[in-house]
């Protein structure tokens, strides 16, 4: 019989009742990732093979509890596995390591799925990096680990995403970023959303454990998006964690000087809340900017209201001045058929146009060019339906329920040789 | 998409021609849904396909899971170079039986 090429790997399928553990943040916790780990828990959760899922997250703040805002979701949804909240690690502790260590040996998952990007752990370096071991230290203590690694080093501008303030700094924090994602890239596998980041991993690192894994989209079970905006003042938002890469003063100046030149009422709506690394920016900028009219702070935005914040929004902004991977605010506003502004930088233009997607594009920290972008949406709507239907079309070319059985398939794979092995 | 599908000493050959990505997704999940209900056994030559997105993979992930479920195979063959990187970026070569050529499949699923 001929040698296939490569190694039959559906056979004999993952045996059911698969116990899988994930280390994340989790709503209402408001790490960052917290919204993309909503959807893949989902997904995971709806998989016959999946029995448990053991959700090793942060600590939530006292008054706080998991689990509590996501009832009516499993409604709509019907998850097969049973999901388990282990909180066990805190933002900044360099104890991380060991309790989650603890937590996942106490639990013993099959196999535990990272999602992470370099910030996830802590913005002090010491806790942040010994964050970033854990996946390491799972596999040396026989525990299977999987990374779903969202950003990578060598794309961070780590300047302009606000983790070195000067170039020997930034050199350091290179050579120890290097170092870390070495660590990282002992994991079993190590999955990246983006091409080009496995290209850059495998000629860097010299690893094989890397592989492509897209985005997917996040499936809302939303009727198609009408396209047409409720009455009222035209909204234009923006939607994430501010205060590192994310800064909205470009954009609040672009609002300023659109409401000068335009006639129509406009409203300016800054959704979600300050980084984890950029404690009382979003205070900040509403002291800076108290003289900009029609601004509003939304604050957290529940699961359960993110639907109607994307729904009103005559144009989502993205007003990144550098990008750390992957946008999941993207495919949100993809799957809510929305038109969006995007700054001209790094892989952010990249994913646009490989996955489909369609923008106004502005410099970044330019208000005028910005304000043009925007404007454009905003003056023609057929323009900004044609665009919204594109991207609806991009967000829904792949969702995460998929995305999910290629994870799955992987660790079959991955703990079909470990059994073999044993 | 061009797909043509014939029985070769039992076992389902389904040939793609074209472009493998959403916009053919469905025709090409029915296609193995079909595959599936006469012949557990099915080999999708791929020699005529240039171009496959994540959709397309998914649908030949799916397609796979479902011959599995029905305790029957699915196996490639004679992926074009522009196709196999896409396979090798996702490691699902890894995941799939690949075979050089159609005649090697269909001996391997005897």
């Amino acid at each position: 019989m001929p040698k296939p090429r490569s190694r039959p790997g559906l056979r004999p399928g993952l045996r059911p009742g698969l116990r899988v553990g994930m280390v994340t943040t989790y709503p209402p916790g408001t790490g960052s990732l917290n919204e993309y780990a909503f959807h893949f828990v989902r997904a995971f959760a709806a998989k016959p093979e999946v029995a448990e899922l053991l959700l090793f997250t942060d600590e939530l703040p006292p008054g706080q509890e998991y689990g509590t805002d996501i009832l009516s979701d499993e409604l709509i949804f019907p998850q097969t596995a049973t999901k388990r909240f282990i909180p066990c690690w805190r933002f900044n502790n360099p104890l991380n390591l060991w309790r989650i260590l603890r937590a996942v040996q106490a639990a013993k998952p099959d196999v535990v799925i990272f999602n992470m990007q370099f910030a996830s752990f802590g913005s002090r370096k010491i806790p942040a990096t010994l964050g970033l071991l854990t996946p390491a230290l799972l596999r040396l203590c026989g525990i299977p680990s999987v990374v779903l690694l969202h950003n990578i080093m060598e794309t961070v501008d780590l300047q302009n995403a606000g983790f070195a303030n000067n170039p020997l700094l930034e050199r350091v924090i290179r050579f120890i970023g290097w170092m870390i994602t070495h660590m990282i890239l002992r994991a079993n596998l190590v999955a990246v959303t983006i091409p080009k980041y496995v290209e850059i991993l495998e000629a860097r690192y010299g690893v094989k454990n890397v592989l492509l894994a897209p985005h997917g989209s996040f499936e809302t079970k939303e009727e198609p998006p009408t396209f047409e905006l409720p009455t009222g003042p035209m909204r234009i938002m923006t939607f994430g964690k501010f205060g590192t890469y994310k800064r909205v003063e470009t954009l609040v100046e672009a609002f300023a000087l659109l409401q000068n030149q335009k006639q129509t009422a406009l409203e300016l709506v800054i959704a979600g809340t300050d980084s984890p690394n950029a404690p009382h920016y979003l205070e900040n900028i509403a002291k800076q900017y108290a003289k900009v009219a029609n601004i509003r702070y939304t604050g957290y935005v529940a699961e359960k209201d993110v639907a109607q914040i994307f729904g009103e929004a005559a144009a989502v902004v993205f007003p990144y001045t550098s990008t750390t991977g992957s946008s999941g605010v993207l495919h949100q506003a993809g799957d809510y058929g929305k038109a969006v502004v995007l700054p001209m930088i790094g892989d952010l233009a990249e994913l646009v146009t490989e996955e489909g997607y369609t923008g106004e594009f502005f410099e970044p920290n330019d208000p005028q060019s910005l304000a043009d972008a925007i404007a454009r949406i905003l003056d023609e709507p057929e323009h900004r339906i044609e665009m919204g239907r594109q991207n609806y079309l991009a967000a829904r070319g792949l969702s995460l329920d998929d995305v999910v059985d290629w994870y799955l398939l992987h660790i079959e794979v991955l703990l079909s040789k470990r059994h073999k092995k044993a | 998409m061009v797909t043509n599908s014939r029985v070769i000493d039992q076992v389902q050959v389904i040939n793609l021609q074209g472009r493998l990505d959403a916009h053919q997704g469905k025709h090409v999940d029915s296609l193995l849904a079909e595959a599936m209900r006469t012949n557990n056994r099915t080999i999708v030559n791929l020699s005529q396909v240039h171009f496959i997105d994540s959709t397309g993979l998914s649908v030949l992930i799916k397609g796979a899971k479902h011959h599995r479920e029905q305790k029957g195979d699915l196996v490639l063959c004679e992926l074009q170079q522009p196709v196999r990187i896409i396979f090798e970026l996702t490691r699902l070569d890894k995941m799939f039986a690949i075979y050089p050529t159609e005649s090697a499949a269909i001996q391997a699923l005897q």
